[in-house]
């Protein structure tokens, strides 16, 4: 391990480049293979997809990361339309990005053009967050505390999460933002001080999730407060989650471009 | 009514709710379960004066429009819309604390009456996670009800499990003998995950960092091994209603490891002076208190209630539940530390005894009703669903967090204001699945 490599991740930790892979026995995020998808699998997909992830529009075809569970069993069912992603570097800027769309004539992806860029006031030498659960289950929270401990080690970024509000440049906020809670992520935005930046952690925070359309919740974290970075994920695992902080910080560059790494 | 203050005399309530004209409430007495249905219409007559466990259902139930008569304080549990006054103390400090705590953990309100800093009583407001999650199921088939019911509390196995399971008694079928062992084996995996997770909470929240690093590995290393079975960190998308989905290959090896390191490590860090010092006589709930109050899971067997559903269950053989008497935070982390070493070796036993054949059979869409309970890490969790056309007609769960939350106002009663984090991480009770 070179020097500046031990000086950037540290030896207790994992390297990022391991961090970032989904692991073996899991399935990543699926990918839909524009050559595969004859009319009889599309069917197939949007019947078979317990959380409603595909869906049709015109001549168009589309897998929305954000509602993907990550169960896997459309690529086992439908291998020929439906590979899969093994990275975690799936933190976007906008949430476009998130949705594969397929032009059925033309057998392509569509391009949505390129993302913005970050916020350079945010590209700071240590962030500190503070954690607003709104209507998760605890499990994307859980993340987002594991993303701290010695093997995810958070910390060697100059990332940590603080108590307060006050201390903090940036929300992490997980849930699909339950109507009860709505008025306190608000007032915990106002509280944090410029610049301020907001990361929506998991597909709930991202939409709704399975909770979308639920009159008890509002649907999502950008209805109450601005967004910065969506990071999907079921939840997302902490690898994940690192690498949308990392955007935050203008230290990466979004991979995802409409639904597909580039 | 003398039939069912009979059972909530000697027993315990395990669900009540609405079924059309009246309510239906279920209850535990010894080992059996009795099921009663009364009132009329949406009125019903209240017990919570008498038995003050039947407070907080009656109230869910007010709130969703059904009255209980003669309920001695009827105030919202999960709906923010509606009035709530909390229970005033005259000249006595009122700290209010939440809804956004200073750690990373979920919203709730706490609202403590303090003489000086000794608290006289502590009034907990919920809700703030209600999702209307039960309202969702309806209408669903078997896949899309499982993942609402993976996401109600955070013990997603133990919830789809007794869902799975009430799914085919309605329907009378049973998942195949190598799907129940693998159940089984993820139950465990995610109920040893579980209490590691209070353990090292309880060791940061008194500023024991050796001891919170050391079961913190362990649990990460742990937590691979269930997303080896699953795929999953926290088990989603494995359970399916008839069976499993998945077969995935954990480390038999690392898990016995992971158990041997616990064995030596756990009793050694619960007798350090620091934890002690800290953990002893703190936040007590006397047996009596648990009894009236119905709780459930290490909560109920931290104060001598020795009560665990697996008892009933053939495949644990013959099942010993872990009990203690003290009702104190050590009492429960010492569950806790025993329980985690109980679940390894069931997980171990599960997963070298796998009998041969298919992961599950599928259930033709068919009618009927049923309810099913499952021990989860934190205690009971219950779920009745009514199945017509292969569609949920009605489904109510309950988690055990809903039947533990007031234990926590017990326990901090007389403490002083600074123990109640360690208090709450003694129970680490579920909001999301209190306020379903």
């Amino acid at each position: 391990m070179s020097l500046m490599q031990t000086l950037r991740i540290g030896r207790l930790a994992r390297p990022l480049e391991d961090l970032l892979r989904v692991p073996d026995h899991a399935f990543g995020y699926p990918l839909l293979r524009p050559e595969g998808l004859t009319e009889e699998a599309q069917e197939a997909l949007l019947g078979l997809c317990p959380s409603g992830a595909f869906f049709r529009e015109g001549r168009t075809f589309g897998l929305d990361l954000a509602r993907c569970v990550g169960c896997g069993r459309c690529a086992l069912a439908r291998p020929e339309a439906v590979g899969e992603m093994k990275r975690l570097e799936v933190a976007v800027t906008r949430k476009e990005d998130l949705v594969q769309r397929v032009d059925l004539e033309r057998g392509t992806f569509l391009d949505p053009g390129p993302p913005p860029p970050p916020r350079p006031e945010l590209a700071l030498p240590t962030l500190a967050f503070r954690e607003v659960s709104a209507g998760d289950t605890g499990l994307a929270d859980s993340e987002v505390a594991l993303a701290g401990n010695p093997f995810n080690d958070m910390g060697r970024f100059g990332f940590s999460v603080v108590a307060s509000p006050r201390h903090a440049d940036a929300l992490l906020v997980t849930g699909p933002v339950s109507r009860n809670m709505a008025e306190a992520l608000r007032r915990t935005y106002e509280a944090v001080p410029e610049p301020k930046g907001v990361v929506a952690v998991g597909n709930e925070a991202i939409s709704g999730g399975v909770f979308a359309g639920s009159p008890e919740v509002v649907g999502g974290v950008d209805r109450v407060v601005p967004v910065d970075v969506y990071v999907p994920g079921d939840p997302p695992r902490p690898g994940a989650i690192l690498f949308g902080l990392l955007l935050l910080a203008g230290r990466v560059r979004q991979r995802l471009v409409g639904g597909v790494l580039r | 009514m003398d039939a069912v203050k009979e059972a909530l005399r000697e027993g315990r309530p395990v669900a009540l709710f609405p079924d059309g004209e009246g309510v239906v409430l279920v209850a535990e007495v010894g080992r059996d379960v009795r099921v009663f249905r009364f009132g009329e219409g949406r009125r019903f007559p209240s017990l919570a004066a008498e038995f003050p466990a039947m407070d907080w259902w009656e109230r869910a139930l007010w709130e969703r429009g059904y009255t209980p008569e003669g309920h001695p304080d009827p105030k919202p549990l999960r709906r923010h819309d509606l009035p709530y006054a909390f229970r005033e103390f005259k000249e006595l400090h009122e700290v209010p604390v939440g809804p956004v705590h200073a750690g990373i953990i979920e919203p709730g309100h706490f609202r403590f009456s303090v003489l000086g800093e000794r608290i006289v009583n502590l009034e907990i407001r919920l809700g703030y996670q209600h999702r209307g999650l039960l309202a969702l199921l309806p209408g669903k088939g078997p896949e899309a009800a499982l993942l609402l019911v993976e996401r109600a509390g955070s013990e997603p196995l133990a919830h789809a499990l007794a869902f799975a399971q009430a799914w085919e008694e309605a329907l009378g079928r049973k998942a195949p003998p190598r799907a129940q062992a693998l159940r089984r084996a993820a139950l465990e995996l995610e109920r040893a995950f579980g209490h590691l997770g209070h353990l090292a909470g309880l060791f940061t929240d008194i500023g024991y960092a050796y001891g919170a690093t050391q079961v913190g590995r362990i649990r990460a290393l742990l937590q691979g091994e269930l997303d080896r079975l699953t795929g999953h960190r926290y088990g989603r998308n494995f359970l399916r209603v008839g069976g499993v989905w998945r077969e995935g290959r954990p480390d038999l090896s690392a898990l016995a490891l992971y158990r041997e390191e616990l064995a030596r490590l756990l009793p050694r860090l619960l007798k350090h002076p620091q934890v002690l010092d800290r953990m002893r006589y703190v936040g007590v709930v006397r047996r009596v208190e648990a009894e009236a109050l119905g709780f459930v899971g290490p909560t109920a067997r931290a104060s001598g209630v020795a009560r665990d559903l697996r008892q009933d269950d053939p495949a644990y053989l013959s099942f010993q539940p872990v009990v203690r008497q003290g009702g104190d935070v050590l009492a429960r982390a010492q569950v806790y530390a025993e329980e985690t070493l109980q679940a390894l070796d069931y997980a171990l036993h599960f997963l070298t005894h796998l009998p041969e054949g298919p992961l599950a059979q599928d259930l033709p869409p068919g009618d009927g009703e049923a309810m099913a309970r499952v021990e989860a890490g934190r205690g009971e969790v219950f779920w009745f669903v009514r199945v017509a056309g292969g569609e949920v007609a009605l489904a109510e769960g309950v988690d055990p967090s809903f039947k533990n939350w007031r234990a926590l106002e017990l326990a901090v009663r007389g403490e002083g204001l600074p123990d109640f984090p360690l208090c709450n991480k003694s129970f680490d009770l579920s909001y999301a699945g209190n306020d379903l």
